[in-house]
């Protein structure tokens, strides 16, 4: 039996490999597939992914609630530690991996459509295909060494797919912005590995982080983080946290490093629907889900303060962009917001269901965005116009025009705002409910937190409402400007159709409860719930759904009466508040000044410092070396040779004037012996 | 015939072929050269897939446990009352040195291809290309102190000719640099050579030697001789040993290099034509990085251990302080070359934490480093031979004339800075593992250098991400307008199969990093064991 039981986790865990290893396979094959085959790439990736959906939908039947399973095998010995690569299945693993899969899929579809006529087309499957791979890999890996590799990987596909477009330059610098960022939090992550790994010798996420794991038994005692296996000072369990947060804020986009996202839109939609919006921006999500047992209560906190401000932060920004995408990014940023809170405030298993939710509608959202872009792109490209196809004020009407787009549109608003009989009003008011549950105890303070989440929740029914009213109410504005254009559009083929349809259908109720209205009963939920902790039917259960929604539902008619119906905007297109919005709250301005500048100019400082300083020095030396020898040189010509030269001369003028003596005539001869013999007498008679 | 003999001398027959060879043949200098790479290449092979691994071949400290030695007497002189004086030709290899020495010898096929574009003087270049050749494999070999230092000598003289009259335009200042900045380090090396001599005696012959392992026994060392530990002689005031090792590591320190005695490198990197300066980044600077190992710590690993704070902290400072200096370069050689000093820093701070996985994260990452600034020397290259320029700023958008190139520029960008899958990854993860454990296990780094070395990976993806978009991506635009475009072909038949090889080999090593570790394993747990005794 047991044996038979070891045999069918293996066969679980060759399927997990096979799910995995396919969308690596269509990348191989799309890149070394010759040019004139470049259109099976599409093909190629989506037959990948739709056979992977289909194993790891057996797979996730099998493991989930089930019992975990993990395998894994030797990868490389350093010095004395042995390093294993592994897959790890559990609830949250095999979750993940049918999610991505499933939102993948039809944005595989989709992407068939959508970038036909591009001539990366075969690179855009390859990238995607490495991405799917890469995330893939990342929710099933086993160990710290492995998930930061593919967490890397995962940044590194979004950077290849923000730069799809390379002769772009603001693409360009939004890849380049997200890697930076991203790799902020990668760094963080590293450090944080390394302290864990000092700390308990070992990667295993299992051995770290299970119910009775190596972190659960180590204790902060008097400034002390002591481990079964080793201890640390309590710094650095706080340094730990620090760098995994700096991890999930880079990846899931909040607050401080939450910038480069909405610069990410510069990416092909698609890619924008499946990694800026459901999978990859949710890895930090995951990743707080993975390492949860390490936070201690402070710790929480801080998570939901952070994603607290971040929902809300990102929530105004998103009331007054006119850029689709955008304004569909800054609320997935707010949406993310959202989940880190859940986790701080203990709501693991409403973080992980909102994660779920919020990839479909999100991702529905975004790939609706595609589409009308894509139209407004033929509108401007057929008259020859001037306009940006992704602002919304040159939009409007389009439902007419687009009705199926339309009501997709409408389902996922209506989830992203969360009202009743949509997957978002399950999971999002689960999280509300429990924000409110965690500040009871707490002093009153904390009560902004639940407050500003209330208040974040109206102000998204807002901007999707305005959003919605301003894309597909009223005229199209783009004709009211310039009457008399060509218009042919509609809502595109089947390959866009059929994943909008699919993806509708996952924004409803139904896919997670039978109970529209009660989030404890989604199995989803209950999955990541010990089945004894929800029976805490309390005033909050009852009054926070209602009030929201009733507000939600007075602030879309109000919003639909303002921009559909014209009866006027109440709120100034000036002022502080204004400005703080549109300028996204200054903080790329903010950061160049504060960051960037100054690292460039200690960049040239230091470069100043070595060709000035230290080669400097290094010259200066060297001109010692030369000026020394040069005096060297001088006192050898002048003083050693000089003392020579002035000995030759002595000689050579005692010689000359001897020579003289010696001219060969007898006369001078004479003369001189004279002259001699008179001085011999002349001396004698004197002395 | 040892195969390490065989190995060390291939070139220098090659080398008298090309000497005799009559001028008017010089179009067959580089296929001969290349020959001579290529087989020492397969030696190389040949001596990994034989080399023995397990407890038992540590080597390090353990002269039975090297392996493929070779010794026999060299110079022996009868000196009279000062006793004989013992050389000898003595080579042999542990883990520390198979790694290096494979991916010497590939670098060495890749600096032959690299040496296509060499065009003058065809002679003089290929014969100095191959003396080079046997002074860095000699130099890998050696375990006798005197023959180390005559390959480590032999390695400037070659070097310094090869930038000298092959370089670009401020060639002469970059030779002459070049060559006093690391004479002025070996001179003073040789006084502590011969300290060492005078204090170790050859206790099977009782006659001083400059056998290195034996120098790395105390008991060898002869009471109250200059660098015995016992005997605490002092030069100028200061503790004799300590005096030998830092004179040792400056040598050794200006070769990795180490800030601040970094700045030969930018200046002889940029002036060299490409096969010299991938022979300086891939294989040279990891004679400094192997010297510190094999020499510095192995013979003086009681200084070692009490300045560990300061390796660090200079392992450190060359990290950041390179990464600093790439991020503010215009010339792209010139960036790759700060490059360098920041990831030589990680083998330096991997090194001082001497723990395993900082020492073998440091042996990694010289590999890694080995082959990946071969690539980027390669490709700057590239675009340098056609267009004579290597300006960051002069070119735009070359993504989308040379697509191909561009593909492997960002292979070794990525690469090198730092993406897990390619080998880097490993080195410097691992330095920085073992910097940050050293405090908990011998308590020589405190944890903080690790946090601060992590920066340099942050910066690394800043400075060559930076560069890869303004030089490759956006809209084309060329300082030299449509004669650079024309000029601008992508890739050949040579380059892609000089590159493709690199590409494997790097992310060969990242995912397989056993291919390295395995044969580094027990020469790491050696020599950490070693330190623990001595402490």
């Amino acid at each position: 039996m047991e044996e038979f039981l070891h045999a069918i986790d293996t066969l679980t865990i060759h399927f997990t490999l096979a799910a995995v290893l396919l969308p690596l396979l269509a990348f191989v094959i799309n890149f070394s597939l010759p040019g004139r085959l470049h259109k099976l790439a599409g093909w190629v990736s989506t037959i990948a992914i739709i056979i992977s959906c289909i194993i790891s939908a057996s797979v996730f039947s099998k493991v989930w609630n089930g019992h975990m399973v993990h395998q894994q095998m030797y990868w490389f010995t350093i010095g004395d530690t042995k390093i294993y690569a592994g897959i790890l299945l559990n609830n949250l693993s095999v979750l993940m991996l049918l999610l991505v899969n499933l939102i993948a899929l039809p944005v595989h579809i989709y992407s068939t459509a959508y970038m036909k006529d591009d001539e990366g087309y075969r690179r855009y499957f390859a990238y995607l295909s490495f991405f799917c791979f890469s995330m893939l890999v990342l929710v099933v890996a086993d160990n710290l060494v492995l998930f930061y590799i593919f967490w890397e990987l995962v940044g590194f596909s979004s950077y290849l797919l923000i730069g799809f477009w390379f002769t772009r330059d603001k693409a360009i610098l939004a890849n380049k912005k997200a890697f930076i960022m991203n790799r902020i939090g990668d760094t963080g992550l590293l450090t944080a590995i390394i302290i864990l790994f000092s700390q308990f010798h070992t990667f295993d996420i299992l051995q770290l982080f299970a119910d009775k794991g190596l972190i659960s038994q180590s204790v902060i005692q008097g400034g002390t983080w002591i481990a079964p296996l080793g201890h640390l000072p309590a710094a650095w369990q706080y340094i730990a946290f620090s760098g995994i947060f700096l991890a999930v804020a880079a990846k899931s986009a909040q607050f401080p490093l939450h910038t480069w996202l909405p610069d990410a839109m510069e990416g092909p939609t698609s890619i924008s629907a499946l990694i800026h919006a459901a999978t990859m921006v949710a890895a930090g999500v995951f990743l707080l889900g993975r390492v949860y047992q390490l936070f201690n209560d402070v710790e929480l906190t801080i998570l939901a303060i952070i994603g607290c401000f971040t929902a809300f932060m990102a929530a105004t920004i998103a009331l007054t962009q006119n850029d689709l995408k955008r304004i569909l990014a800054y609320s997935t940023i707010s949406q993310l917001g959202f989940m880190i809170m859940a986790m701080g405030i203990g709501a693991y298993a409403s973080s992980l269901f909102h994660l779920a939710t919020h990839a479909f509608f999100k991702c529905l959202l975004f790939l609706v965005a595609g589409i009308v872009i894509h139209q407004m792109a033929h509108i401007k490209k057929d008259n020859g116009l001037d306009i940006d196809p992704q602002n919304i004020l040159n939009m409007g009407g389009l439902r007419k025009k687009m009705p199926l787009t339309f009501i997709a549109a409408l389902i996922g608003g209506l989830a992203l705002i969360g009202l009743p009989l949509t997957s978002g009003y399950l999971s999002k008011d689960g999280i509300l409910i429990q924000a409110f549950e965690w500040a009871e105890g707490r002093s009153g303070l904390y009560k902004i937190i639940p407050i500003l989440a209330l208040l974040t929740t109206w102000l998204t029914a807002f901007y999707v409402a305005r959003l919605i009213a301003k894309v597909f109410f009223g005229e199209l504005k783009v004709l009211n400007d310039h009457p008399g254009i060509q218009i042919h559009i509609g809502d595109g083929g089947w390959r866009y159709k059929l994943p909008l349809m699919l993806l509708a259908l996952c924004c409803l109720f139904p896919l997670f409860s039978a109970n529209p209205l009660l989030y404890e009963h989604a199995w989803l939920f209950n999955g990541f719930t010990p089945a004894s902790s929800h029976e805490h039917a309390n005033i909050y259960h009852t009054l926070v759904p209602i009030g929201v929604n009733i507000l939600s539902v007075l602030v879309i008619c109000g919003t639909y009466a303002m921009y559909v119906k014209r009866k006027g905007n109440i709120f100034p297109q000036s002022g502080f508040l204004y400005r703080l919005s549109a300028g996204e709250w200054y903080f790329d301005r903010i950061y160049n000044i504060v960051i960037i500048k100054p690292i460039l100019f200690l960049s040239s400082a230091v470069f100043w410092i070595d060709r000035t300083i230290i080669d400097g020095f290094i010259n200066a030396l060297a001109d010692i070396g030369v000026k020394i020898a040069k005096l060297c040189a001088w006192v050898d010509h002048h003083v050693i040779d000089g003392f020579l030269n002035l000995l030759v001369a002595i000689v050579e003028a005692i010689g000359n004037f001897a020579r003289r003596f010696q001219g060969g005539k007898v006369q001078y001869y004479l003369f001189s012996m004279l002259v001699v013999i008179l001085l011999l007498f002349i001396l004698k008679t004197v002395f | 015939m040892n195969i390490l003999t065989l190995l060390i001398f291939t070139p220098i027959l090659f080398g008298i072929i090309v000497a005799v060879l009559p001028s008017a043949w010089r179009d067959s200098f580089k296929y001969i050269t290349l020959l001579a790479t290529l087989v020492q290449l397969g030696l190389s092979v040949w001596i990994y897939c034989n080399f023995k691994t397990g407890a038992d071949f540590g080597g390090v400290n353990h002269e039975g446990q090297f392996q493929f030695v070779q010794k026999l007497p060299w110079i022996d002189l009868d000196m009279g009352a000062m006793g004989k004086m013992q050389i000898e030709y003595f080579v042999g290899i542990d883990g520390l040195s198979i790694a290096l020495l494979v991916m010497t010898s590939f670098v060495l096929v890749i600096a032959a291809l690299a040496s296509w574009e060499i065009k003058s003087n065809l002679k003089g270049f290929f014969v100095l290309f191959l003396i080079l050749d046997m002074a860095v494999i000699g130099v890998f070999c050696s375990l006798d102190f005197f023959l180390f230092y005559i390959f480590y000598e032999l390695m400037l003289l070659p070097l310094y000719f090869l930038i000298g009259m092959w370089g670009g335009a401020r060639r002469e200042y970059a030779a002459i640099k070049f060559f006093l900045y690391t004479l002025f380090g070996s001179v003073f090396m040789l006084l502590v050579m011969i300290g060492l001599y005078l204090s170790v005696k050859d206790p099977a012959t009782g006659n001083h030697t400059y056998n290195m392992v034996q120098m790395m026994n105390p008991a060898n060392y002869q009471a109250g001789s200059v660098f015995s530990a016992l005997s605490h002689q002092t030069i100028f005031g200061f503790p004799a040993r300590a005096v030998g090792f830092i004179v040792l590591f400056i040598a050794f320190a200006i070769k990795v290099p180490v800030v601040p005695l970094h700045t030969w490198l930018p200046d002889a990197h940029v002036e060299a034509p490409t096969p010299v300066s991938i022979i300086l980044a891939g294989i040279l600077l990891k004679v400094g990085g192997y010297g510190i190992i094999r020499v510095c710590l192995s013979i003086f690993p009681d200084i070692a251990s009490a300045d560990a704070y300061w390796l660090g902290l200079l392992g450190v400072i060359s990290i950041l302080y390179g990464a600093m200096n790439a991020l503010a370069q215009k010339d792209l050689k010139r960036m790759i070359a700060y490059s360098s000093v920041s990831h030589m820093g990680f083998v330096l701070l991997g090194i001082a934490s001497q723990t395993t996985e900082g020492i073998s994260g440091a042996v990694m990452q010289m590999v890694s480093h080995g082959f990946l600034s071969t690539m980027l020397f390669f490709l700057a290259g590239v675009v340098y031979n056609r267009v004579h320029d290597r300006g960051i700023g002069h070119f735009r958008g070359l993504a989308s004339i040379m697509p191909q190139y561009t593909a492997f520029v960002m292979i070794a960008f990525f690469a090198s800075l730092g993406l897990p899958g390619f080998s880097a990854f490993i080195g410097e993860a691992f330095s920085l593992m073992g910097a940050f454990k050293s405090h908990s296990v011998n308590g020589l780094l405190p944890y903080w250098m690790a946090v601060c070395g992590s920066l340099g990976i942050l910066l690394g993806a800043a400075y060559f991400l930076w560069t890869l978009q303004r030089m490759f991506f956006g809209q084309v635009h060329l300082k030299g307008g449509s004669v650079w475009e024309t000029a601008l072909t992508d890739l050949n038949f040579r380059e892609k199969i000089t590159l493709v090889p690199l590409a494997l080999m790097v992310l060969a090593l990242g995912l397989m990093p056993s291919l390295v570790f395995d044969k580094v394993n027990d020469s790491v747990l050696a020599l950490v064991q070693f330190f623990q005794h001595t402490i």
